[in-house]
């Protein structure tokens, strides 16, 4: 359990964090969101005790970073954005380095570096310098390290950057298979790797969190109205006219179509949008060829809140 | 203290992972031994004055070059926040980089006992001095060291490292020679002497290459060996605010 409170940070005159607050429970897995620069990095580090905050709280099990930083530092696995690998080293070297350097030894040891080369698959590379690896290896080695010890919490920052789209499924499942186990925190700031492994997300900007929820909380509070998509094989302008007079409607948009009609209706969340349709097509016998409503994507609810959060700043 | 050693034997080995060990043990060997022999037969002494002698401004380079990489390595590479998120304390770290590099000089000194075992076929020098002229080249190195360990936690690369390192080295040569006490004091009287004894390492230095170990000279390179070691870790531990 991870609980973070009115966290801020400033470099210089810069302020990086502002009254940040938000929390994870034990076997939760959190998407951390932001554009570059939005302070997720800066949060991570004061999680993990390698920054103090200037304001606020963090505790990891009910441990102060700032009282008792070693038994917050024991309980973590950190993989930081810029993976921390000592080039002249081999991966076992480097991982039984980490290993050591986390109290681990002896068939404790060789049992944990078996497990994470076997997850991490780093077997074929296993006695090669890091400094020769590809990216991918690099970036799994590191996420390796941060798993050495077994931890029950995971901070990975940036995990899948820089990797290939087949690389990271793999990290992707790799954290799925973690999931219910250990607490997990990891940063993108790339949307769509969020929803495969994860509902819960906090995103931040500028330092500020603006949302904390599932991903479908967020975007019905972030656009405000639901969407459906209609298609139907009929006269253009009597679907039209028909639609806008539904009273679940309050936007049309008309939208090209192979044949017949297909229009965007846009309402609130309350309404039943799709079963108002389906009723209306059966009294005017439209043969309908689309009907279903369209869950935003993240990257439409993330434009949507860093955009309003941006019109709040401006207002205030 | 396992922690430390933990880290040491990384540390340690990381020096020997790479071509820059060997060359710099045998740049330190040739140089000295090199310096020594061309004034030995001149001197016709058998001693190793001549080879403790050029110690102090040898070593203003030399171990510099040492411990620039000890943090500034790290930094670079981004292990910096590996190392201070490991569950052990800055100290217990910096300890355990601190001792490799001492431990990777003394590799480097041991090569140099070639050299009295050479005095001892030609003459007949005084054990005691030798001993001692050792045990003061340890110490001055490790003085070196606990600066350059500093000033490599202040850096983020390393050539503004080794560069900080041979000025603070240097400052603590030269504070330490008579005619620069003189000239500080002819400013401001009294004044050079102070530092000259309380800073300078040549008056300490020179006792031991005698073979007179004083407290007061243990005192001198080890107190502020520590000094530096304790500014380092809180320097490192401030870091954090």
């Amino acid at each position: 359990m991870i609980e973070v409170r009115g966290l801020s940070k400033s470099f210089g005159t810069m302020k990086a964090l502002d009254d940040v607050s938000f929390r994870i429970n034990r076997g939760e897995i959190l998407g951390f969101l932001g554009p570059n620069g939005a302070g997720k990095s800066t949060t991570m580090k004061i999680i993990t005790t390698f920054l103090a905050p200037d304001g606020g709280t963090v505790t990891v099990d009910g441990i102060d970073v700032l009282e008792r930083p070693l038994e917050v530092r024991r309980r973590i696995g950190y993989l930081p954005e810029n993976v921390p690998l000592y080039l002249d080293m081999n991966i076992h070297e480097y991982l039984t380095f980490v290993g050591r350097a986390r109290g681990l030894e002896g068939a404790r040891l060789r049992e944990r570096l078996e497990w994470c080369v076997e997850a991490c698959g780093l077997r074929n590379e296993y006695r090669k310098n890091i400094g020769e690896l590809s990216k991918g290896y690099k970036q799994r080695t590191g996420l390796a390290q941060a798993l050495i010890h077994d931890p029950d919490i995971l901070i990975l920052d940036e995990p899948t950057s820089g990797l290939d789209p087949l690389q990271i499924l793999g990290i992707r499942d790799l954290i799925k298979s973690l999931a219910g186990h250990k607490t997990i925190i990891f940063s993108t700031h790339i949307l769509q790797e969020v929803s495969p492994v994860t509902d819960r997300v906090v995103i931040i900007n500028e330092g500020s969190i603006i949302a904390d929820g599932t991903v479908a909380d967020l975007s019905r509070g972030a656009m405000g109205t639901n969407r459906v998509f209609v298609g139907a094989r009929a006269e253009a302008g009597a679907v039209e006219t028909a639609l806008r007079a539904l009273p679940g409607v309050t936007e049309l948009k008309p939208l090209r179509a192979a044949e017949g009609c297909r229009f965007e209706a846009r309402g609130p969340f309350s309404d039943d949008l799709v079963g108002a349709v389906e009723r209306l097509a059966r009294e005017r016998g439209w043969q309908l060829t689309e009907l279903h409503e369209a869950p935003y994507s993240l990257e439409d609810t993330f434009i949507a809140l860093t955009r309003r959060a941006r019109g709040l700043k401006e207002v205030a | 203290m396992r922690s430390s050693l933990t880290i040491f034997r990384r540390e340690f080995a990381a020096y020997f992972n790479s071509p820059i060990a060997y060359i710099f043990i045998i740049a330190f060997l040739v140089l000295n031994a090199g310096l020594f022999m061309t004034g030995f037969f001149l001197n016709g002494a058998a001693d190793l004055r001549g080879f403790f002698g050029n110690l102090p401004f040898f070593l203003i380079f030399f171990i510099p070059a040492v411990s620039m990489r000890l943090w500034a390595e790290d930094k670079r590479l981004g292990t910096f926040e590996l190392l201070m998120t490991l569950p052990m304390r800055t100290a217990d770290v910096m300890l355990g980089k601190y001792l490799a590099a001492l431990a990777f000089y003394l590799v480097a000194l041991a090569g140099t006992l070639t050299l009295p075992i050479m005095v001892g076929a030609l003459g007949n020098p005084d054990g005691g001095a030798i001993f001692s002229g050792y045990l003061g080249a340890a110490l001055l190195g490790a003085l070196y060291l606990g600066i350059g360990t500093f000033t490599s936690g202040l850096m983020r690369d390393q050539i503004s490292a080794v560069i900080l390192g041979i000025m603070a080295c240097f400052l603590l040569f030269v504070l330490g020679i008579p005619a620069v006490a003189a000239t500080i004091d002819g400013w401001v009287p009294g004044f050079g002497s102070l530092l000259q004894n309380y800073l300078g390492l040549s008056s300490h230095y020179e006792m031991m290459l005698r073979g007179v170990v004083g407290a007061a000279d243990l005192a001198y390179f080890l107190g502020l060996t520590v000094v530096f070691l304790v500014l380092n870790a809180l320097w490192l531990e401030g870091r954090k605010y």
